[in-house]
């Protein structure tokens, strides 16, 4: 692992602002989620990256969250209840 | 780099692939353990979590992105016990590089993406904006999921 960051870091450092200008547009051509910024390429770089970082948090958040609601829903589901219907008609 | 002029495929499967992994993956949960000790609660949180993610990457193939694989390895080791994802464990040094080819603020965001993005710390950089994409798509599938679940099971 220490070899590969290293190498990861050796190898960082050679890639330019504009390759990495073109990397992110890549990015945010997949990710409709992030908003368009009109600045420059540079600044527009690290907000694309910025918010990339900020929605990834707010998933990470959202599971978080749906997990311990389902955790509360399925304590309370006992097997002849309808939401055990539900889940049984998903498995199907 | 070549690989920057590659196709960045970031196809995931549909909504029911996750679907089925992850409700396969409560199932059995509910074997192992029956949801009817409200003293575990903290336990059983986190169990669902770690089901979530670890369906997620099975449904986005396995050991096909580097970001499940990274996963994956992740719950085999937690496998004897059960931790959060803690997204500090991967930091890398925050010792300023001294390279000045790239500007500070865009280098320290796309560390702290490579912090996000499990397995991003080992990732070259092109292949990081890849496994970003593909990993977001899969994410926001897999929330989708569970909403679905959590509305299904709601008293109306």
């Amino acid at each position: 692992m220490s070899n590969r960051r290293s190498r990861q870091t050796s190898n960082a450092s050679r890639i330019s602002d504009d390759q990495m200008i073109d990397l992110v547009s890549k990015l945010r051509q997949f990710l409709p989620e992030i908003h368009e910024r009109r600045r420059s390429d540079k600044v527009s770089a690290s907000k694309v990256l910025q918010e990339t970082c900020n929605y990834i948090r707010k998933l990470h958040r959202e599971v978080d969250n749906l997990s311990d609601r389902l955790s509360q829903l399925l304590d309370s589901v006992d097997e002849d209840s309808p939401e055990a219907a539900v889940i049984r008609s998903l498995l199907m | 780099m070549a690989s920057a002029d590659k196709l960045i495929n970031t196809d995931v499967p549909e909504k029911d692939v996750f679907a089925f992994h992850f409700l396969q993956s409560l199932s059995n949960l509910r074997k192992q353990n029956p949801f009817d000790t409200p003293d575990q609660k903290n336990y059983r949180v986190r169990k669902i979590k770690k089901a979530a993610y670890v369906s997620m990457a099975r449904a986005a193939g396995g050991s096909s992105r580097l970001w499940s694989r990274a996963l994956l390895r992740r719950a085999d080791k937690d496998d004897n016990k059960i931790v959060r994802f803690s997204r500090r464990k991967w930091k890398i040094s925050s010792k300023r590089r001294r390279s000045n080819q790239r500007a500070p603020v865009v280098e320290e965001a796309a560390e702290r993406l490579r912090n996000l993005v499990p397995g991003g710390g080992g990732m070259e950089t092109s292949k990081l904006m890849e496994e970003t994409a593909h990993y977001i798509k899969c994410l926001s599938m897999q929330v989708k999921v569970m909403q679905c679940l959590v509305d299904g099971l709601s008293p109306k």
